[in-house]
């Protein structure tokens, strides 16, 4: 259904007596066209947000393309269809993820962030935005030169070590841009709020945001220096032949296994909060309770950084107690945050619209994604079992840790959840930040894919395991019907996926260049729906004043541009005038 | 008007005018700080984990023919302990309005500066440990390290420059000291990581 001026009426968070300050002029809300010039030196945060959610939703629709190619090849163990070998299969793999993971999912929460953090703490700006600007252009280049080094032979398991080299730098520039991205996040939310915007009054969009920046400004940097490693290592021939360089791909697993990888979830999560809030028309009540749940999703997710599944040849000790125990509860964060969440549900008004349904499925995709770590915990439980209880379970029934598909069952899911939490927030929020509404249709098609591809893959992928298919990118030496069959489902699963990242790229590409409106398609409760669609610089006349985590919904609540104001007891003061 | 009359009519007493963006930068420094500290201590991890597996099967850590003095690594680490006194003396000095001061103190950082680029480059040499051999996983393990480290300790320098040409155009003085004490925070962070990368590479070899 499409948003239509009723839908603005009938939601609850209307009643309260909400006074956009900055409305947009009748005849202009949609964003104004930029010049080339002005496109590249903006400082405007909005503008880099539009530019940073292109260039990565185009980035997803490739990589989950690329890995879709890669699981169909996958699903034929006979022999080798589209990639020459077991090599290029390798590459063709590890682009698809290079891409999903830091050419797609984690810049488009980046862009979410950058656009949507400063309206939602009442900033005038986001904090170092030329250097936002600077960690976008970086990542965009440098995402070209990695799939440029993929297509000449490059990356982990790579022919020629130039372009080897050249995949580990540009990976490294790639997420080092990132940080730099997420370090003027984090800064505008500890240091940019506005008056009474205290840090627990944050919506839970910014929390989620804010804890994400802060765990990837942490885990990040670790990875980029096993990418400098890997770098020597090419460089100076510790790893001279294609098959010594497929041990490459483990430097990006300490960060796309779980749980390091449910750091995917935690925006997914905040934004479905938001959705939940604004969509039901009641504010989920327990605030400060999400965020702690939020906040300690992070810690696992942090903390998953220090179980690496090290490409170095140390693979994660069996018997590892904290790693265990981090799979066995990850998912309890995540049930949590929907639980309290649930209240709005149950006692709002459900309205079917893509944020809410997108946002509700993503928590849901995110919830399967957590709990294969119960999948994950079977092996060491067993192992330890049999070593200090005598226990008597055949170990080679169990599933050897880190080497069947149930790890990219996870990234599957998390990617599918983190799709979905772009999808709603894009959608949310897509009106704020083009001035144009977002076809509600597409949307809600796109959210069913991201869903059903991110189960469909999750599931394909523990059939495999459960026939012992090893962790990918490796083959199985001799093929079972269940894995061949696994595969095949999660390569359908990858391919839902593309199909809904390429509808969000549609509606990406339909609000960049549709006709303006500058009636909101709905109003939430935090502060960026106290502005104008899409907020002009400064984004607000006045810094606003806040006393709560709703301002919306206090009593009185405006802010009121002076100029504005001045001009209006004038025009007044005129017309009582006359009238005497 | 004169100058005296300038400052006779400007009470000292008002108030200290508050930053267009108050401690933003520092925020950001230490967010960087933070990035930069987990980058180099996951290094100094995996060094550590690989060094104390090599030990444990019976090998030797460092190939035979290397040797790794220590004069060298202790002059760095006292020089670069000295800079932080010189970073103290340039934060103390702008907080007091004292421009002269502040850009020899800050002078004085990246003289220490680059004299750890020098002494580490010179340490390199006569380490004789070249990064291309036959020794799996060790030289490059090192330089890894190192490198990394040295990456650092030139972004604090780069810093240094760039709060100091800032305080030179007027934009820092005793009203505001933030860029300056975000230099000194993120140098004092690059040091104290240097202090870990000599005990765990150079002191425990």
């Amino acid at each position: 259904m499409p948003p239509t001026d009723t839908a603005v009426t009938d939601s609850a968070s209307t009643e309260a007596h909400v006074e956009p300050a900055m409305s947009s002029s009748d005849d202009m809300s949609a964003a104004t066209p930029l010049a080339v010039g002005d496109v590249i030196t903006t400082g405007d945060h909005k503008a880099i947000g539009r530019m940073w959610i292109g260039a990565s939703s185009l980035f997803l629709l490739a990589g989950l393309a690329v890995g879709a190619i890669a699981g169909f090849e996958h699903a034929d163990l006979s022999g080798f269809a589209i990639a020459k070998d077991a090599d290029q299969f390798t590459q063709l793999w590890s682009l698809g993820r290079d891409l999903v993971m830091f050419g797609g999912i984690v810049p488009l929460f980046v862009a979410l962030a950058i656009t949507v953090v400063p309206l939602q703490v009442g900033a005038s700006a986001l904090a170092f935005s030329r250097g936002a600007a600077a960690a976008f252009w970086t990542w965009l280049v440098s995402t070209g030169i990695l799939i440029l080094s993929y297509v000449m032979n490059g990356g982990p398991s790579g022919g020629q070590t130039d372009f080897v080299v050249l995949w580990a730098l540009a990976l490294a520039a790639m997420l080092l841009s990132i940080v730099w991205a997420l370090i003027c996040i984090a800064t505008t939310v500890l240091g940019a709020r506005t008056a009474g915007m205290k840090l627990e009054r944050v919506p839970i969009t910014t929390w989620g945001f804010f804890v994400f920046a802060i765990t990837g400004i942490l885990a990040l940097p670790i990875i980029i220096g096993e990418l400098g490693l890997a770098y020597l290592d090419v460089k100076y021939g510790y790893l001279p032949t294609d098959d010594t360089r497929g041990i490459l791909v483990g430097v990006m697993n300490s960060v796309s296994f779980a749980p390091a990888i449910y750091w995917l979830g935690i925006p997914t999560l905040a934004i479905a909060v938001d959705a939940i809030s604004t969509h039901t028309g009641r504010p989920v009540r327990f605030h400060r309770s999400v965020m702690v749940a939020l906040g300690i999703l992070a810690a696992y997710a942090f903390a998953g950084d220090f179980f690496s599944f090290s490409w170095r040849g140390r693979p994660v000790a069996l018997d590892n107690g904290a790693l265990v125990l981090l799979w066995l509860v990850s998912s309890i964060p995540v049930l949590a945050t929907l639980a309290f969440a649930g209240e709005s549900l149950k006692k709002g008004t459900f309205k079917v619209r893509t944020p809410l349904i997108a946002g509700l499925f993503g928590g849901l995709v995110l919830l399967l994604g957590t709990a294969i770590g119960i999948l994950l915990a079977v092996a060491p439980i067993i192992g330890f079992l049999n070593t200090n209880f005598d226990a008597g379970i055949n170990p080679d029934s169990a599933w050897i840790l880190g080497r069947t598909s149930f790890h990219e069952a996870s990234r599957g899911l998390l990617v599918g959840a983190g799709l979905l939490g772009a999808i709603a927030g894009l959608n949310h929020w897509g009106h704020k930040i083009w001035g144009r509404v977002f076809d509600d249709r597409i949307g809600l098609l796109a959210a069913l894919a991201a869903a059903g591809g991110g189960v469909v893959m999750g599931a394909g992928a523990i059939v495999s395991g459960f026939a012992e298919q090893p962790m990918l990118p490796a083959i199985a030496e001799s093929a079972t019907t269940g894995m061949e069959t696994g595969n095949l489902i999660a390569a359908i699963g990858t391919a839902l996926l593309a199909g809904g990242a390429a509808l969000l790229v549609l509606q990406v590409l339909a609000a960049s260049a549709g006709a303006g409106s500058s009636v909101e398609p709905w109003r939430g409760v935090t502060l960026e729906w106290a502005t104008a669609s899409p907020p002009p610089i400064g984004n607000f006349a006045v810094a606003p004043v806040v006393a709560s985590a709703t301002p919306l919904l206090e009593e009185g609540f405006a802010i009121v541009d002076p100029d504005a104001e001045e001009a209006s007891n004038e025009e007044a003061t005129d017309a009582e005038e006359v009238s005497a | 008007m004169t100058d005296i009359t300038v400052y006779d009519v400007i009470p000292e007493s008002n108030p200290v005018p508050v930053p267009a963006r108050p401690r933003l930068l520092l925020i950001g420094t230490m967010l960087a700080s933070a990035a930069a500290t987990t980058g180099l201590m996951g290094l100094l991890g995996i060094y550590l984990e690989t060094r104390a597996d090599i030990i444990a099967s019976g090998e030797r850590w460092l190939p035979s023919g290397v040797n790794i003095p220590l004069t060298q690594p202790n002059m760095i680490a006292v020089s670069l302990c000295f800079s932080v006194f010189a970073m103290v003396w340039a934060v103390a000095s702008i907080k007091a309005d004292d421009r002269p001061n502040t850009y020899i103190a800050l002078s004085l950082v990246l003289l220490f500066g680059f004299a750890y680029i020098a002494q580490t480059a010179y340490l390199m040499t006569i380490m004789e440990m070249p990064i291309r051999g036959d020794v799996l996983e060790r030289p490059p393990l090192i330089y890894a390290v190192i490198g990394a480290h040295m990456i650092i300790m030139i972004s604090a320098m780069l810093y240094v420059v760039a709060m100091g040409i800032r305080a030179l155009g007027g934009q820092y003085s005793a009203k505001d000291v933030e860029g300056i004490y975000g230099a000194a925070t993120f140098w004092t962070v690059a040091v104290v990581l240097y202090l870990a990368v000599w005990y765990a590479i150079y002191i425990t070899k």
